[in-house]
């Protein structure tokens, strides 16, 4: 709503660009800040280190517990300094999900920028009171004798979901585990899903 | 405050609707926002609650029709105009200057 | 006043965002706990948000200490103090027709919370 609006786009347009000169003008702002932020997350790695983390973990039980527990320990050896990660597992019995009710706080350091949807009334308003709905409408059944367990992001801890194994991943390296990890997966609007074997 | 962004519980939004590879950033003034709200807090005059809270203050009818950076740039403009770094009426004559700028030139390419 | 540079960008992202206070401070509440948030309705910032208050939870584990938002947030001081996931279940939320087996957990401060 009102996002594609010209007029919308002609005001704020013109009232960045008016804010960004004043700024300048004022000493307020150096002249290569605004592209060294843009380029730092712009060209983030997204979800990789979450995604990275996780495939260490299905692969290495020490390393998995250490997520799980000493995730600031375990994301150090990732070569992160991060010390507001919360890990949570999704097990048969449990399927978690995280959103921010409030505004939109992501683990930026692990996973990148979020989503617009994530940072959207509709997936805010509903996530912790409707969630299987929610998960539903992204294709996602969670069977009723499963609990749900959704993170509202109201402090400074940051939550990221460690999605289960799936079936059939026994051949697959690490790298290539990694890079079935999507951030919907780490948010926990997604499970992780294999390619259909050829043949 | 009770705002409009206290939104969980809330109903009548309709489906979550996400966009399959979505860019980071929209448009170029979204990132500018973004990357403006960084180096302004930089400036150690006020702290990510008061940031925050910036926010929460934008009209809620208004906090609901628009954008996320949107919200954003209200709490950005919010927050420089209170710590008397920037006056409104400066940013209003900027933003009138540069209309006029934009629409003396020539409409090829624009 | 200090002004964000280029060439500090990555070193100023790396350090920010300091809530945490390394500090020993007693915890009012521990593992296991039954709490119920207040009624607050701040006109300033705060982050207990509305669908919690009154509402009766448990203590899920104890994050440590940090900067409480609400005096931050209104330059009146840092405050710091344990903040806490709080687990609530949906129908004590949402009421009787809430879905069953479906909990919220909720980071609180300690300020936001009394033993139920």
């Amino acid at each position: 709503m009102g996002k594609n609006h010209p007029k919308v786009d002609d005001y704020v347009v013109s009232r960045v660009r008016a804010l960004e000169s004043l700024l300048l003008e004022k000493g307020l702002l150096a002249p290569d800040a605004v592209d060294r932020v843009v380029r730092r997350y712009e060209a983030s790695t997204g979800p990789m280190i979450g995604a990275r983390a996780v495939a260490r973990a299905w692969r290495d039980a020490a390393y998995r517990a250490r997520l799980l527990q000493q995730p600031t320990a375990a994301l150090a050896d990732l070569g992160v300094r991060y010390d507001r990660l919360v890990v949570v597992e999704n097990t048969p019995a449990v399927h978690n999900l995280v959103v921010c009710t409030l505004c939109s706080c992501y683990p930026w350091d692990v996973m990148g920028l979020p989503p617009t949807w994530y940072k959207a009334p509709a997936y805010r308003s509903r996530a912790v009171s409707e969630p299987r709905a929610v998960l539903a409408e992204f294709g996602l059944v969670v069977p009723q004798e499963r609990e749900v367990h959704v993170w509202d992001s109201s402090a400074e801890l940051r939550y990221m979901v460690m999605p289960m194994l799936p079936p059939g991943a026994q051949d697959l390296s690490e790298d290539e585990l990694a890079s079935r990890i999507t951030r919907e997966a780490l948010i926990g609007v997604a499970e992780v899903t294999l390619p259909a074997r050829a043949g | 405050m009770n705002g409009a962004h206290d939104l969980g519980g809330m109903h009548g939004f309709g489906p979550v609707d996400p966009e399959p590879d979505e860019p980071v950033f929209h448009h170029d003034w979204e990132r500018r926002v973004f990357a403006l709200n960084l180096a302004s807090g930089f400036l150690g005059q006020w702290n990510i609650d008061m940031s925050r809270y910036a926010r929460e203050q934008m009209p809620a009818a208004e906090y609901l029709a628009t954008t996320y950076y949107e919200h954003w740039l209200f709490g950005l403009e919010h927050l420089l105009v209170k710590k008397g770094l920037v006056k409104p009426e400066e940013i209003e004559a900027r933003v009138a200057e540069l209309r006029r700028q934009r629409v003396g030139r020539p409409a090829a390419g624009s | 006043m200090r002004v964000l540079k280029g060439a500090d960008v990555e070193q100023v992202i790396r350090k920010s965002g300091g809530a945490r206070v390394h500090v020993e401070l007693p915890a009012k509440f521990k593992a296991g706990d039954r709490v119920v948030a207040r009624n607050l309705h701040p006109l300033g910032h705060t982050r207990l948000p509305r669908y919690a208050r009154g509402r009766r939870g448990v203590i899920d584990r104890d994050h440590g200490v940090f900067i409480f938002p609400d005096t931050h947030a209104a330059g009146t001081g840092q405050k710091p103090q344990h903040v806490y996931a709080v687990r609530f279940d949906a129908r004590e939320l949402w009421g009787e027709a809430a879905e069953p087996r479906q909990f919220v957990y909720l980071d609180l401060w300690e300020s936001y919370l009394d033993p139920a």
